[in-house]
């Protein structure tokens, strides 16, 4: 799977990372781990989980039939956990770096930053 | 089963049926799930949402995934030369006959300036707020253009000719695709294009006030269509291999999109190439028999690319391990 991810897959393989969850749980775990801004719809849900199946990410842990109605349990597969390890990596030293920024602004620290090496 | 479920399970068509048979059930569940107390309708933005995900499964199955990308950058390049040429148009109405007995919608060459002013304002909305508002400006701008065609015997007074008219509904439509979210630089695009039209309008040579005006059938006008062509189809075909270098496809099936605009932007000299006379403005039945064969064959194409590259229907692994 191409990275990085796009944030709603990013946000299905987070919430997995604790425990298997069904479609309805993870359309509110996601919506919950990011403060309601991404509102997932079961069609776009199962278009996402179908690519990470795919691409190995995901696997399906067991099946169950609650009132009538199947659910799917999915888990984070070893490659799942590398690929949201990896990208979690990449996010915090982007979030680092930003900071690191932002503190010298907020400190006026002004001094010119030099791209390449004095002629 | 309630008639909320049985509504779902209808929408639910949408899905190849392999796939209705491995994921229907959950699918159809989780929006039971999400739906409130006394739900009995689903809501037009479920509805969407399954209409658009049985889309995507089925482009999927035909092994092109990539072909939604592909529609969006065609709206993207095609709504750039309908605006630049919604510019160059603008110009050519600004700048009616000074015989005034010649037939004209005064101060204008035509009533097209309504259809070119439609145009150059969803460039500013396309620019302002992409996404659905920016598709909004484009089928407005469209319907205008379409609706010159009975409104000109309505009034009595002259419209632009269907030569120029087709390829800009032709690129309109096409651009109706144009996607949500959009880098800066080319949200301003096509407003940027527009001012350089404008600009080129009063200093380059053949779209100078002298030259470029009065009516569209002057020989600076007619070039404008296929010049326009053959700059779409190369900007088309330079993306499409500099994508596929990537192993990234959309380029290709953009640039199949393209190929019926761009065949109507070219119909006066496919038109006249076909009677073998070469004439540079071709007679109204080889315009009319040429555009009907472009307006086939062009949007066959894409059906055909999708039956060739079809591959045997996947459904995802969905057993328990």
């Amino acid at each position: 799977m191409d990275t990085p991810l796009r944030e709603p897959t990013f946000l299905i393989l987070t919430a997995l990372a604790t425990e298997p969850m069904h479609g309805y749980g993870l359309i509110g775990e996601v919506a919950a781990l990011s403060d309601g801004r991404v509102a997932l719809r079961p069609g776009t849900l199962y278009g996402a989980l179908d690519r990470l199946v795919d691409a190995g990410l995901v696997d399906v842990e067991r099946e169950e039939v609650v009132d009538g109605r199947l659910r799917r349990y999915y888990r984070l597969t070893p490659a799942g956990e590398a690929t949201l390890s990896s990208e979690t990596d990449r996010l915090r030293r982007n979030v680092e770096a930003a900071t690191a920024r932002l503190r010298e602004r907020a400190t006026g620290a002004t001094a010119p930053r030099l791209a390449g090496g004095l002629a | 089963m309630s008639d909320l479920e049985r509504r779902y399970l209808r929408l639910l068509r949408a899905y190849p049926a392999d796939y209705r048979r491995s994921r229907g059930a959950e699918i159809v569940g989780t929006y039971l799930d999400l739906a409130g107390p006394g739900q009995r309708w689903p809501s037009p933005a479920d509805a969407a949402d399954l209409l658009r995900g049985g889309l995507r499964q089925r482009l999927r199955a035909a092994g092109a995934a990539d072909l939604l990308p592909g529609v969006r950058l065609a709206a993207v390049l095609a709504f750039l030369t309908a605006t630049s040429l919604a510019a160059a148009w603008s110009l050519l109405e600004l700048r009616p006959p000074a015989d005034l007995t010649l037939p004209a919608a005064r101060p204008f060459v035509s009533l097209g300036i309504g259809a070119w002013i439609a145009w150059l304002l969803a460039a500013v909305v396309y620019a302002l707020a992409p996404g659905r508002w920016a598709r909004r400006a484009v089928a407005l701008a469209v319907l205008l253009t379409l609706g010159l065609v009975p409104a000109a015997p309505l009034v009595g007074l002259p419209r632009p000719p269907l030569f120029v008219l087709l390829p800009q509904i032709a690129l309109g439509l096409v651009a109706l695709g144009l996607p949500d979210a959009l880098p800066a630089p080319l949200r301003a695009a096509p407003p940027v294009a527009v001012g350089v039209v404008a600009l080129a309008g009063t200093n380059l040579h053949l779209l100078s006030p002298e030259r470029f005006g009065g009516t569209y059938y002057i020989w600076t006008a007619v070039p404008v269509l296929p010049v326009a062509a053959v700059a779409l189809l190369a900007v088309a075909v330079l993306l499409a291999a500099g994508l596929a270098v990537r192993a990234d496809h959309r380029g290709i099936w953009a640039a199949l999109i393209l190929l019926t605009p761009v065949g109507l932007l070219a119909l006066q000299p496919l038109a006249g190439a076909m009677d073998g006379a070469r004439t540079s403005v071709a007679v109204w039945s080889e315009l009319a028999a040429t555009a009907v064969v472009i307006g086939v064959v062009g949007p066959a194409l894409l059906p055909l690319a999708l039956a060739i590259r079809r591959r045997p229907t996947r459904s995802p692994n969905l057993t328990p391990r």
